[in-house]
């Protein structure tokens, strides 16, 4: 079995935070239509939060690890 | 920092970084998608078995199927730089210039750049110029309105209609019709009173209870022709006009309201364009290349995404409230690089700003240039990257690029055409490389083909349902057969 790395989890969570756009533009009763602050929910989330959350997770998750210091002699 | 900037470079042309505010002011949601994949897919590419080898050597590799993804990538980039020169070009013609002009000025300027080699490592401070300019006009248009971008969003999304401003160039000297190509038809929503100063020939299909005639107007200088509510422009008329101030603009959005919730929502050509854009990337920023980013590097790529992202919904919101007549006939590129505020600065700084905008495009011009030259550069299997410092090839694909320029064409949708005809051939094998390079090749060339035939139905008669959507987006179908390729050839190993 392969082994799940870090980037694994980026990119899964990366590609969630684009599911959730679909999704919540999906959703019935207009809910991506209710204004919060003045914005959108949809515009709320595609415009700011999921940027911003892409952002953090590729910082956290899809960095080449730092290269393991060699033993002390 | 060289590799950040060149991620961002390739991946941030001046095409597809306004192809998102376009898309933002011209079809709402759809345009925030647009934007949040652009986003979001570099990244998941760069995730996507980073570190990894996408291209194994082996015995076939380095022989023929080494050819395949160099031919590849080298039509990629000339129709990608086909796309920005043309652009270019509408941007020359859209500000009073001949379109040559612009052709010429961009294509020399970017083949200056990639023949002469001490100017060969400028893409990061390109890039940068590039970004401090964009902003700089952004920030002193929020610093004129005293609007911030949710109050600006806010006054947007409630527009009961989007009308023309006094101040609008459409008013108040007119402009030529011709250089509407947004591709929405010019319906007019209320008795609208248009003047030719110049006089020309106006079609326009008239409603008449439930008839439509098409009546043809042989319009002296200054003269004036009222149209009423249901009466369209018939498309292809090319004549100066001057529309009505406070009257809506033909082809926008109803209101915000309706601007803001754009219904109706088309998931599957959302998945579509997310495929084109993801195997596009993958084609583009991974095949062939070993990408490995510290941290520091994830952050900048990512950084730098999310601030052209923002920079782009700011643009656009901005462009629509101060200058609604962006929308006219459907929202094109080149009118995203003319400062949106006819009125809100006095000369000289008006055409100061304006200057500002032009340099941070040509700038991101050139570090894509740039930057698209290394990436095939890096191709090379020589180790020496010859394609990418022959002067002939390049004056040769920036000539061709230019002369192909000279005819308008959509750029958003070649740049489409390029990473999605990129993608279906290279993006499968690099997004799971196989063990033989010569599985990987046939993958490509099955991917191209059916990308090809797909593609090749857009010319024909418009099909409907699902097969409409394949059609739009052929990625859709090319790249799972590139996949599916990939996974018989794997299985066959086994």
């Amino acid at each position: 079995m392969r082994r799940v790395t870090t980037r694994t989890i980026g990119v899964v969570l990366l590609a969630l935070l684009l599911a959730g756009f679909l999704l919540l533009g999906a959703l019935p009763n207009q809910v991506a239509d209710i204004r919060v602050a003045g914005l959108a929910l949809l515009w709320w989330y595609g415009g700011v939060l999921a940027p911003v959350l892409a952002v953090l997770v590729a910082i956290r998750w899809l960095a080449e690890p730092l290269p393991t210091s060699p033993p002390d002699e | 920092m060289t590799s950040v900037s060149r991620i961002l470079a390739v991946w941030l042309t001046p095409a597809v970084m306004l192809a998102v505010p376009a898309g933002l002011a011209g079809r709402g949601p759809d345009g925030l998608w647009l934007g949040l994949v652009v986003t979001l897919v570099p990244l998941i590419v760069l995730g996507l078995g980073a570190g990894r080898p996408t291209a194994p050597p082996g015995d076939a590799f380095r022989t023929g199927a080494t050819l395949f993804p160099v031919v590849t990538l080298l039509i990629t980039v000339g129709v990608l730089l086909w796309a920005n020169i043309a652009l270019a070009g509408d941007v020359a013609a859209w500000l009073g210039a001949r379109r040559w002009q612009g052709i010429v000025v961009a294509a020399a300027a970017g083949w200056l750049l990639t023949a002469w080699r001490p100017l060969r490592r400028m893409t990061p401070l390109l890039l940068a110029v590039a970004f401090v300019a964009a902003a700089a006009a952004l920030l002193q248009l929020a610093w004129a309105l005293g609007l911030g971008p949710f109050a600006v969003w806010e006054r947007v999304a409630t527009q009961p209609a989007f009308r023309f401003p006094p101040s609008s160039p459409w008013v108040t000297s007119g402009r030529d019709l011709g250089a509407v190509r947004g591709g929405r038809p010019l319906v007019f929503d209320e008795v609208h009173r248009l003047i030719a100063p110049a006089g020309g020939v106006l079609r326009a299909l008239t409603r008449d209870g439930t008839r439509l005639a098409e009546i043809e107007w042989a319009l002296a200088p200054g003269q004036m022709v009222t149209l009423r509510a249901g009466d369209q422009i018939t498309p292809g008329s090319a004549l100066r006009l001057r529309f009505e101030a406070d009257k809506r603009v033909p082809g926008a959005p109803a209101s915000g309201m309706a601007w803001a919730e754009g219904r109706p929502r088309r998931w599957l050509e959302r998945v579509g364009l997310l495929v084109t854009l993801l195997v596009g990337a993958a084609a583009v920023l991974r095949a062939g290349l070993t990408v490995r980013l510290s941290r520091d590097g994830v952050g900048f790529v990512a950084g730098g995404l999310l601030l052209a992202f923002a920079w782009a919904q700011a643009w656009a919101l901005y462009a629509m409230i101060q200058a609604p007549d962006v929308l006219l006939g459907g929202v094109t590129l080149e009118r995203l690089i003319e400062l949106p505020a006819p009125a809100l600065f006095a000369e000289p700084w008006r055409r100061t700003l304006q200057a500002v905008l032009l340099v941070a495009g040509l700038a991101a011009f050139l570090a894509s240039s740039l930057a698209l030259r290394e990436r095939l550069g890096a191709l090379d299997s020589t180790g020496g990257g010859e394609i990418g410092h022959d002067p002939g090839l390049w004056a040769g694909l920036f000539g061709g690029a230019a002369l192909a320029s000279l005819w308008p064409v959509d750029p958003w949708a070649l740049s489409l055409l390029a990473l999605g005809g990129a993608g279906c051939a290279l993006g499968p094998a690099a997004l799971w490389p196989p063990a033989q390079g010569r599985t990987a090749a046939t993958a490509g060339v099955v991917g191209l083909i059916v990308f090809a035939s797909f593609a090749a139905a857009q010319l024909g008669e418009s099909s409907g349902g699902r097969l409409a959507t394949a059609v739009a987006y052929p990625a859709l179908v090319a790249a799972p057969a590139g996949f599916f390729v990939l996974w018989l050839g794997r299985r066959a190993r086994r």
